[in-house]
């Protein structure tokens, strides 16, 4: 999931690797320094966000990535392989145009069940600026879902 | 899905699920054993461990130098003292070797497809 976190900040697989990476390297260097009476998964995720904002700071993001990308999932359904590339590849744009802040929120609310008054802690912002991110986030991807399963029904 | 409000403070399962195939990560177990290589790699003290670890040489050092210098002063470092910069150290080691909860926790983070 901090891959998949990463990703959603530097829209490139392998930035994405490298910035997880980094962010586990530095994790693994600051475990002394965790609290253990806080969650781990929110520390480390907020260690692995700095690591990629950090590196797209560094580098240029490249641009959106092939048809490689298909998930393990939809390989299980050849009937859906084309629906579910289509449905990715819409969403990743869909993400692409949305501020940073909202993406993430988005993501690490509804696609990695944080909650918000973690997400809030995680990227050092109020809990109802989360709020306000998740809802304009949610708006334009719920819009690509809706429009993809009509295309479907069709 | 369009029965979901925007303002829904519960996730949207079907947009989480979607979102997680869209941003799935392949070679989960290639990534993994990567950064596993890189911690090998890397220093198995922290930097303030590491200055601990200096600052511990560097008393024994002095300690030395004074013994040579015949002052005498072997009550400078206590036992229970020269024991620390060992267990500081040991942290980190203990953690790679997995003997404390911790690495295995961070690396399960990057090969979970699952939602916490």
């Amino acid at each position: 999931m901090a891959r998949r976190v990463a990703y959603a900040i530097l829209e490139d697989r392998e930035d994405a690797d490298d910035a997880a990476q980094e962010g586990f390297l530095s994790a693994w260097r600051a475990i002394a320094r965790y609290d253990s009476g806080k969650a781990f998964r929110p520390w480390l995720m907020q260690i692995v966000v700095n690591a990629a904002r950090d590196l797209r700071r560094r580098r240029r993001v490249r641009a959106a990535d092939s048809l490689d990308s298909v998930s393990p999932a939809s390989r299980d359904d050849p009937a859906r392989t084309a629906g579910a590339i289509d449905l990715g590849q819409r969403l990743r744009t869909a993400l692409a145009t949305l501020p940073e802040r909202q993406r993430l929120a988005v993501v690490l609310f509804d696609a990695e069940g944080y909650a918000q008054a973690e997400i809030a802690a995680m990227l050092g912002i109020p809990e109802g600026t989360v709020k306000s991110d998740v809802f304009h986030g949610r708006r334009a991807l719920r819009r690509v879902l809706s429009t993809v399963k009509e295309e479907w029904d069709e | 899905m369009s029965e979901h409000s925007p303002f829904d403070s519960a996730p949207d399962a079907e947009l989480g699920t979607a979102l997680r195939e869209a941003l799935a990560m392949p070679f989960g177990e290639t990534f993994v054993n990567r950064v596993r290589a890189r911690m090998r790699q890397s220093p198995a003290r922290s930097w303030d461990e590491e200055l601990a670890g200096w600052f511990w040489q560097g008393l024994a050092a002095a300690s030395l130098v004074t013994v040579l210098a015949g002052w005498g002063l072997n009550t400078v470092a206590p036992a229970d003292e020269a024991d620390t910069p060992a267990q500081t150290a040991s942290v980190a080691s203990q953690l790679f070797e997995g003997q404390m909860p911790g690495a295995n926790v961070l690396l399960a983070s990057a090969s979970s497809t699952e939602s916490p």
